[in-house]
């Protein structure tokens, strides 16, 4: 139903480039403007900015999930399972900030055969859902495997001897075919990434349908809580650290886990003892995987693992370690968690007439048996993967340092995949011929001043739509995936004139006043401090240790299912998500008012 | 005793001689729900009175001459009828019965002249159908067995109304114009309210709609505040929602001893939410009993009794099924997967 749309917003036409930020276009693709001559269409949809994934200025080099990831979001939508009323998703880049688009299908003719085409391959999934997903699990870790196995060559003073004895192929060839594997390797994650995710979201979404259709005053986190799982994968790596503390106090060598000390002191103090180094090989036996967390959302090469950067699991365990001390209870209650579920599933049950509680029993179960994967997907694609390919392209950085190509080696990811491809062919040819390379004298001032633009577009405030304001929203992708409902979007509409009331979705009840802490990137977790209320674009599992210490949350983008409602409920915090501009509208430092149950934020002073 | 009998011996299948409320009152009693002691007249005793005073032929000739369309001769009906029956006598065979029972009744209570609530409880009454809520009287607050014996006179003459009398005309003239009355000991409420055990505005059946306000019932059953408002979870006992609103009038005893006086609710009060948590998910707990009782959402009156704890606190004084209640459409029988396969826009065929 069509209602009557107020507000307005900014045409993205009319943003202009922040002060000293003149030439931010060289960091991407030609493609990724609002040009001119795609300007009638453009200015007529609806643009919204993705913070989701994208909460800061994209790097160069990171771009790489933006294309990828929309490729393989438009394949299997579009051409595999083609959802009949939506194509794929188009983005566009505004002063290093992504905003994206549905493609719609309007033609009925199209629709209808879309829809046979859907009904055919979709219904194959859910039919054999189990099957398919344990393939997919498999197909992920070979994935990990060969890229973990795969090896970029060196450039010695000469060829190995298998060139010349065994008739191995030149390091032209290896060195850009590893390159290359890379980058197919990364292709291939994200096309397995969205194998699952639509038709795993889209069972999830249409048993919330039916509960508001037939409960329309059910909490959001109701629904949510009949269908999360139990043991859900995303909790082990915390519950791993919890079992850890708990042997620190069994073995007595709490003692080294002191607020303010670093890792390696923490590691350095345990090797002092017998039981310490027994510890240490304890914590050893749990890193793989589980030390494959990422410090955020995954999207960005800054957001390394935990094996990277142990400041966030050590954190953990100190807290841990002083909770136990202190006599408090750190388990999650999972019995309590369990019960509940069941419990809220049979009373709302029985509370439908016989025909609503059929497909309510019917949803309910396959929303069930889809659900790990829209929970597991996170740790193998977005953290484990990813982090661990970072660092592979970080090892062809270090060999652009070590030809003078770059001045470090995070240095690769202020160029673009393909200006990194163009910097290793030089290097070939260079090195092969014995000439004078360019890259050294022309890469550098490059890296130096998109590392200017990016910190400088750090500061900017990118609207959180742009675009014509639509009727209604019927992509289920952006409904289902990013929360971006009919409702939600003419809320950003009214909003835009600010105003001291945020809306967005109630997702963990209660009501708590107190500090606002805004954090726009993993780095400013630390700043964290006991008592605040976290607002931020979207926060990620390994972001847990903070929850301990916080009594509200706040998000940008997100719905009930979001990983910031699932920990809050668990934590019991009110938390309100996807308010589509908290973090540019609060201010660290002010007080504000969260109510979770109403779904609102209001800043107090 | 003939004409009158314990409220808690009363079953749905009694409401053909004592009128529906009372019947429900038993059947509420049978099911474990704390409602306020009291006795049923029966209709019989109507009719015991109506002949006595041999008013039967008057009272369907002036019937007979009304219109429902024509207001003046609705009201000059029930004018002379309602005349006629103040000036009878009440049979001194229900007079008798009344007071024996009042006696009983005062001896639970442990005083000798207890508040007694008197209610109509028309045939028909409080039936799914149709609903004769406020059609018919209540007087709260009646002392000593004359009273009582006049507030169920007045019950009688209350039938002769002329909503009554236009109401039972627009059902078609079917319905015998006939009542039984109840009389419950008076519960001396501090809140009282009204709950569904449904959202009566969305129609959903997982939350219980409360509302409530200061006083006697009074208040919130004729409208004249606008009483605190609240939505809680069947299911988990959360308040769904809340508004508490300024109640600036509640009904409390007459300092006199008799009857119910409307005051103002004094300031610091009249902003201050009625119910708690605790009082909430007493409330829910009732609401699910009398609405697994009865096997349908109900429409429940209650109120909390000053000085006493909760749960004992709580009394229900009516029931009731609720009429016209939203109804959302119907979700179809389908398979999880049509269900999935619709949401994606690939409807399945349905020809």
């Amino acid at each position: 139903m069509a209602v009557p749309v107020i507000g307005s917003f900014p045409s993205p036409y009319e943003l202009e480039t922040p002060a000293g930020c003149e030439g931010w276009q060289d960091m991407y693709p030609y493609y990724a403007f609002f040009d001119e001559e795609r300007r009638e269409s453009d200015e007529q949809r609806f643009w919204f900015w993705n913070s989701m994934h994208f909460p800061v200025p994209m790097p160069a080099f990171d771009a790489i999930c933006i294309d990828t990831a929309y490729q393989a979001l438009g394949t299997w939508q579009n051409r595999v399972f083609a959802v009949p009323p939506a194509a794929g998703i188009d983005w566009r880049c505004i002063n290093g900030y992504i905003y994206i688009s549905g493609n719609p299908v309007t033609d009925p003719e199209k629709i209808a055969q879309r829809a046979a085409v859907f009904q055919q391959r979709a219904g194959y999934y859910y039919a054999n859902w189990d099957e398919l997903y344990g393939k997919w699990r498999s197909k992920m870790e070979g994935l990990i495997a060969e890229l973990e196995a795969l090896e970029v060559p060196q450039l010695g003073e000469y060829e190995p001897d298998p060139v010349a004895f065994e008739d191995q192929e030149t390091s032209y060839c290896a060195l850009l075919d590893a390159y290359r594997t890379a980058l197919r390797l990364a292709d291939l994650m994200w096309q397995h990434h969205f194998e699952f995710l639509l038709l795993g979201y889209g069972a999830y979404m249409t048993f919330a349908e039916l509960c508001k259709a037939n409960l329309p005053d059910m909490p959001d986190q109701h629904i949510a809580q009949m269908v999360a799982g139990l043991d859900v994968l995303l909790f082990k790596p915390d519950a791993e650290l919890r079992r850890l503390a708990r042997l620190a106090i069994d073995t007595g060598v709490d003692d080294a886990f002191v607020e303010g000390r670093s890792p390696e002191e923490i590691d350095s103090a345990l090797n002092e003892s017998e039981a310490g180094r027994a510890w240490l090989e304890e914590l050893e036996k749990v890193k793989h995987p589980w030390f494959h967390m990422a410090t955020g959302d995954g999207l960005y090469h800054t957001y390394t693992s935990w094996l990277d950067d142990p400041r966030i699991p050590y954190a953990s365990l100190i807290g841990h370690v002083g909770a136990l001390k202190a006599g408090e209870d750190i388990e999650r209650p999972s019995d309590h968690i369990a019960t509940e579920r069941e419990r809220l599933a049979e009373e709302y049950a029985a509370l439908l007439d016989p025909d609503a509680r059929k497909g309510f029993e019917e949803l309910l179960a396959l929303s069930r048996t889809v659900f790990p994967y829209v929970e597991e997907h996170k740790f193998y694609a977005d953290y484990w993967f990813l982090t661990s390919w970072w660092n592979k392209i970080r090892e062809f950085g270090e060999l652009l340092v070590a030809h003078g190509f770059l001045p470090d080696r995070d240095a690769v990811f202020q160029l673009s995949r393909l200006e990194v491809y163009s910097a290793l062919d030089e290097l070939l040819l260079t090195w092969a011929t014995g000439g004078v390379p360019r890259g050294p004298k022309y890469w550098p001032p490059i890296v130096a001043r998109r590392r200017e633009l990016l910190a400088k577009l750090a500061d900017w405030t990118p609207p959180p739509a742009v675009g014509a304001v639509p009727e209604v929203m019927m992509d289920p992708a952006l409904i289902m995936l990013w929360g971006v409902t009919t409702q939600r979007v003419h809320e950003w509409a009214r909003n835009q004139e600010g105003g001291p009331e945020l809306t967005g979705t109630a997702a963990s009840p209660g009501v708590v006043e107190g500090i606002a802490r805004v954090v726009r990137t993993v780095g400013e977790i630390g700043d964290v401090r006991e008592g605040e209320i976290l607002v931020c674009s979207i926060t990620s599992p390994a972001w847990a240790p903070i929850f301990s210490k916080i009594t509200a949350a706040v998000t940008d983008i997100g719905g009930v299912m979001s990983h910031a409602a699932i920990v809050c409920r668990e934590y019991g915090m009110p938390a309100v998500v996807g308010t589509g501009r908290a973090t540019s509208q609060v201010a660290t430092g002010q007080r504000i008012r969260v109510d979770g149950s109403a779904g609102t934020v209001t800043i107090l002073e | 005793m003939s004409h009158t009998r314990r409220l808690a011996e009363l079953r749905h299948a009694d409401g053909g001689a004592f009128g529906g409320k009372s019947a429900t009152l038993g059947e509420l009693i049978a099911a474990g729900i704390p409602v306020p002691p009291g006795f049923a007249v029966s209709i019989s005793a109507f009719r015991a009175f109506v002949e006595e005073a041999g008013l039967a032929g008057m009272i369907g000739a002036e019937l007979a001459r009304t219109s429902p369309d024509d207001v003046d001769s609705v009201g000059a009906a029930s004018q002379a009828i309602s005349q006629a029956m103040r000036f009878a006598p009440v049979p001194d065979t229900v007079r008798d019965e009344v007071a024996r029972r009042y006696a009983e009744l005062a001896g639970e209570a442990g005083g000798a002249e207890p508040p007694v609530a008197v209610r109509s409880s028309a045939l028909g009454e409080d039936g799914q159908d149709a609903t004769f809520a406020g059609q018919q009287e209540t007087y709260l607050w009646v002392r000593g067995a004359e009273h009582v014996c006049d507030a169920v006179r007045d019950c009688w003459v209350s039938l002769f109304s002329a909503p009554a009398i236009t109401y039972r005309a627009r059902l078609g003239g079917t319905v015998e114009p006939a009542m039984g009355v109840a009389v419950q000991l008076m519960v001396d409420a501090a809140i009282s309210g009204v709950m569904f055990t449904c959202n009566p505005v969305s129609g959903d059946p997982s939350m219980v709609a409360v509302n409530a306000s200061w006083g006697l019932g009074l208040a919130v059953v004729g409208g004249e505040v606008t009483p605190d408002d609240y939505l809680v979870s069947k299911v988990t006992r959360e308040v769904v929602r809340e508004h508490v609103h300024p109640k600036e009038i509640e009904y409390v005893p007459d300092p006199g001893g008799r009857g119910a006086v409307r005051v103002e609710v004094p300031e610091e009060r009249r902003s201050a939410p009625c119910l708690d948590a605790a009082m909430l998910e007493s409330l829910v707990d009732v609401g699910r009993r009398v609405e697994s009782y009865f096997g349908s959402p109900q429409d429940v009156e209650w109120a909390v009794a000053r000085g006493l704890e909760l749960p004992e606190s709580l009394f229900v004084v009516q029931a009731r099924p609720v009429t016209a209640l939203a109804r959302h459409a119907a979700t179809p029988a389908s398979s999880a997967i049509d269900l999935v396969m619709s949401a994606f826009g690939a409807r399945p065929k349905t020809d």
